[in-house]
Parts: structure tokens; sequence; C-alpha cells
């Protein structure tokens, strides 16, 4: 072998070679394919997310009647690329002014359902027709758990969900794939491989309004999958 | 010889200068005849034309894209206003963005039309197997380029087919999520979305379109398009001397007949006869 080595490299100059070729490959590779995989890192690694994590109002639980599920718009603040929150204040685009991501959230409340997703009776505690604030803790743990608190976003590809009124029976449906969810957001018929996505940080405060942070459910079906990923709205 | 006559065989004189000078020096019209003109079968011939198309409707992306460029704004805040301005108060901004909307459109479908002759006629046996596996990453460019474009209006449309279009991609196994991630600019559509389509349509994959397109052309010109003339020549000269080689084979084998007439062996290592050979024999 060795005499056909024209160029004989010694064991410390493979070293220096090696050493000296993977600094020169690191420092080409690594800052360019970091700065573009940067959202990556921060949220698959590194658990972050853009979505402020304070509660934000929803409305009025009194709101919401008992055959009916009704939707309020909810504005998350998120942080991406428009830089740091002091920055964005001096330059008189703080958080008053600064980015949100909208989501439509359907609330309704728990009815009895049978297996063809037809309505049976509702859980509407019956006080909320005379008591719409100064709810005492009872009222507040009783609504807290008879609310479904579900988001528009199809848990087959993410399409829009709507209430629709067919033949005086409600339901829930995908305008994309025809997906049906019942008035509970269970799952009735059509790609959808799940139940709608429930959010799962709320609270009912005292002034009979609820707020939400942005985090889904995975389902009690799925109970596996952990909370939804990605998000994407 | 009258006045006209002069100035045109003088017009005549100073163009084949010009252009002889530019041979010389550069070689450039020997590569634009090498480029421009093909051989192709009298049959069929207009099916030829479904790649200059994709070409024809390529550049014209890439040109009113330019175009588009002068008045777009990539923000969250603006992108919609300024389509909104190129529809409406832009000197035929109607027109040029119609051209990229409607021309990204029949690209798709030309592209299809293109696949499907080349697959129909085996245009892509050997040897122009790697054109084929060319053109295949040349029609993902192209869809990836339709999808992050479609974002770019930043209007209801738009936003919920990227969103549907994410979701689905979160589908794929083990790296979904981080694509998604990747496309998003973190787990939520924002400006940072709109930032990475933006960068994607405009810069990325376009750069990468063009050497691509540049191989698929390259690889064209070396083999020819499949079916021409020359092809089918040497084709039918193979064919013949096949059928020449059968027939000898068979006229040795009837003399080998004779010869071993009551051997076991007589049809030799010919499996040509193999089948009249088994049905003697049964």
């Amino acid at each position: 072998m060795a005499e056909l080595q024209k160029d004989p490299i010694t064991r410390s100059d493979f070293i220096g070679f090696t050493v000296f070729g993977g600094l020169i490959g690191a420092a080409l590779t690594i800052p360019p394919i970091a700065f573009l995989l940067h959202p990556v890192i921060d949220v698959d690694v590194l658990g972050e997310t853009d979505v402020d994590q304070e509660y934000q109002e929803v409305g009025p639980i009194s709101e919401v009647p008992a055959d009916e599920p009704v939707v309020f718009n909810v504005d998350f603040p998120i942080r991406q690329i428009y830089g740091d929150e002091e920055i964005q204040d001096l330059s008189g685009q703080g958080e008053g002014s600064g980015t949100t991501l909208t989501n439509a959230v359907w609330l309704s409340w728990r009815t009895e359902t049978d297996e063809d997703g037809h309505a049976g009776e509702s859980f509407r505690p019956e006080w909320l027709d005379e008591t719409t604030e100064g709810l005492t803790p009872e009222q507040i743990s009783e609504a807290e758990e008879n609310l479904n608190i579900l988001s528009n976003s199809c848990a087959h590809l993410g399409c829009p969900v709507r209430w629709v009124l067919i033949e005086g029976e409600g339901e829930f449906l995908c305008p994309c794939h025809g997906g049906i969810y019942d008035i509970n957001g269970g799952y009735v018929a059509g790609p959808p491989p799940r139940d709608m996505y429930r959010y799962v940080d709320y609270e009912v405060r005292e002034n009979g309004r609820l707020y939400i942070r942005h985090e889904y459910d995975a389902g009690s079906e799925y109970p596996e999958n952990g909370p939804q990923q990605p998000y994407v709205v | 010889m009258g006045m006209i006559g002069r100035v045109r065989s003088q017009t005549a004189d100073a163009s084949k200068f010009v252009v002889d000078w530019m041979e010389h020096r550069t070689g450039i019209v020997t590569l634009t005849e090498h480029f421009l003109y093909e051989p192709v079968p009298k049959r069929g011939a207009w099916l030829y034309t479904l790649g200059s198309a994709t070409l024809f409707l390529i550049t014209l992306q890439f040109l009113t894209g330019i175009l588009l460029l002068f008045y777009y704004v990539p923000s969250i805040e603006d992108a919609w206003n300024s389509v909104y301005y190129i529809q409406e108060e832009a000197y035929f901004g109607a027109l040029i963005r119609g051209i990229h909307y409607w021309s990204a459109n029949f690209l798709l479908a030309v592209i299809g039309l293109h696949m499907a002759q080349v697959f129909f006629s085996g245009g892509y046996k050997a040897p122009r197997e790697l054109n084929w596996v060319v053109g295949v990453i040349l029609l993902l460019l192209v869809i990836v380029l339709a999808f992050t474009g479609y974002l770019l209006r930043w209007d209801q449309d738009g936003f919920w087919a990227s969103v549907v279009g994410m979701k689905i991609g979160s589908y794929t196994p083990f790296v979904g999520g981080a694509t998604i991630h990747f496309l998003l600019g973190g787990d939520v559509v924002g400006p940072a979305t709109l930032s990475r389509f933006f960068a994607l349509h405009v810069w990325l994959l376009p750069a990468a379109l063009a050497p691509f397109i540049g191989i698929h052309l390259y690889l064209l010109r070396r083999h020819g398009v499949f079916g021409s003339e020359f092809e089918y020549t040497e084709r039918l000269a193979k064919l013949h001397e096949n059928q020449r080689l059968e027939e000898y084979a068979r006229y040795e084998l009837d003399e080998g007949e004779e010869e071993y007439e009551d051997g076991e062996n007589g049809y030799g290592d010919d499996y040509g006869d193999r089948g009249d050979y088994e049905d003697r024999r049964s």
C-alpha cells in the first residue's frame, strides 16, 4: 500500500486536516442552517410557543343558549419576528398595536346525545337566566363542568367548521370535506379522525365571563396525542 | 442593378459581417442553431411543443413575477392592500397579475399534459431516465411554488388554503411537525409565515428551478426527443439485423434436424425455437 502513496500523509497531518476541515465545514454550514431552523429549534426542541400565555376573554357565558352553540372571536397576542417587546413599545408598535392570532371559539352547553348525534337534554345551568354576574364558587364550577369550549379548526385538516341547521337539527359541518360533529364537538361523520379540539386551559370568573389560554387538547379518545401539534392556528 | 438592390446587398453584407464576427468570437450562431433546431417525427409533431409551452409559461412567471415585486409588500399589514393596489390602481396591474395567476394555473395543466405525452410515448426509457427524474424534480418545485404563492395574497382564500396544506403536510411521519414549524416560522400562522413563504416563492424556489431547467434542456439536447427519425432508423436497422439472425438460425436448425434426426439434442441451444420443439415433443 505504502508505495501507492505518491504524497504520503502523516498521522499528525491527517489529524490536522480533519480538525481544520471540520472547523471550516462547521463554520460554513451551522450558521445558515441554525438561522433557518430557529423556529423549529424554539418550538420542537425548547418547547416554546409564539402565543402569549395570558388568559384572554372569550365572552359572557350567559349569551350561550341551551340548544345552540355561539362563536366568539378571541385575539391572542403573538410574538413572531417583530422583535423585543421593549423595542416594539419604543417604536410605537407595542402589545396594543401588535400582531394577534384570531381564533374562533365555539361555546356550547354539554348536551345529552344519542349515537347519531341527535341532541337531548341540555346541562345549561338554570340560574344563568337570572344571574349573569357575581357568580358563587359553586356556580363557577358547575358552569366550568358543563361548558364545551371548542376550536373551529376541523380535526381533519383545519378548515373552519360552522354550525348549520338541517331540518331543524343543528350540527357542526366542515366546509372542506364534510366532517360532521354534534353540539358537544363529538365526532359524528366524515373524514375527521376524532372529536373537535377542545381548549383545555380555561376559567369562568365571578363576572360571568369565560377566559381561555391558547392550548387545545387531543380529545378524550386520543389522550396519547398530547396537546395538538402543530397548532397552525 | 438599381439603388434598392445595392442597398439590399450592402445590408446583407453588413449583417453577414456582424454575424460572422460574433460567431468567430462566441460561437453563438452555432449554439443558437443547435439550441433551436431539433428534428422531431412528423407524426404527432404538435405534441412535442408541450415542453416548449411549459418553458414559455415558466418564463412568463419569471417576467410577471419580477414586475409584481415592484408593488407587492410582504408584510401582514400591507400584503393584501398592495395586491389590491396592483389589481385596482396600478396601470395594467390587473393584466400583469392576471397573466401571473392564469399562467400559473395553465402551467400545472401543461406540465400534466407534457408528462402524459412523455409517459405514453415511452420517452422516459433508456437513455432518458434521468431526464424524467429531473422533470419530476421540476414538477415538485413548481407545485411548492404554487403553494407558497397562494398565501402571499393574504386573503381568506389563500390563508385557509395554506392552513389546510400545512395540516396535510403535518401528517408526514417523523418530520411533519418540524417541517410545518419551519414553514410557519413558529408554531402558529403569523408575520413570520408570510416572510418565509415570500422568501421561498420569490428567491429560493425560482433559484432552484433555473438550474434544473438547464439540466433538463441539456439532457434533452444530448439525447434528442424520443422518436426522432434518427432513432427510428437505428431501431429499424437493429430490428432487421435481428430478423436476419433469426432467419439464419432457423436455416441452421433445419439443416440440423436432418442431421440429428434420431438424436436427442438436435435443437442445440437455440431458445428461439424452443416452443416449436416442445410442440413436437408432446
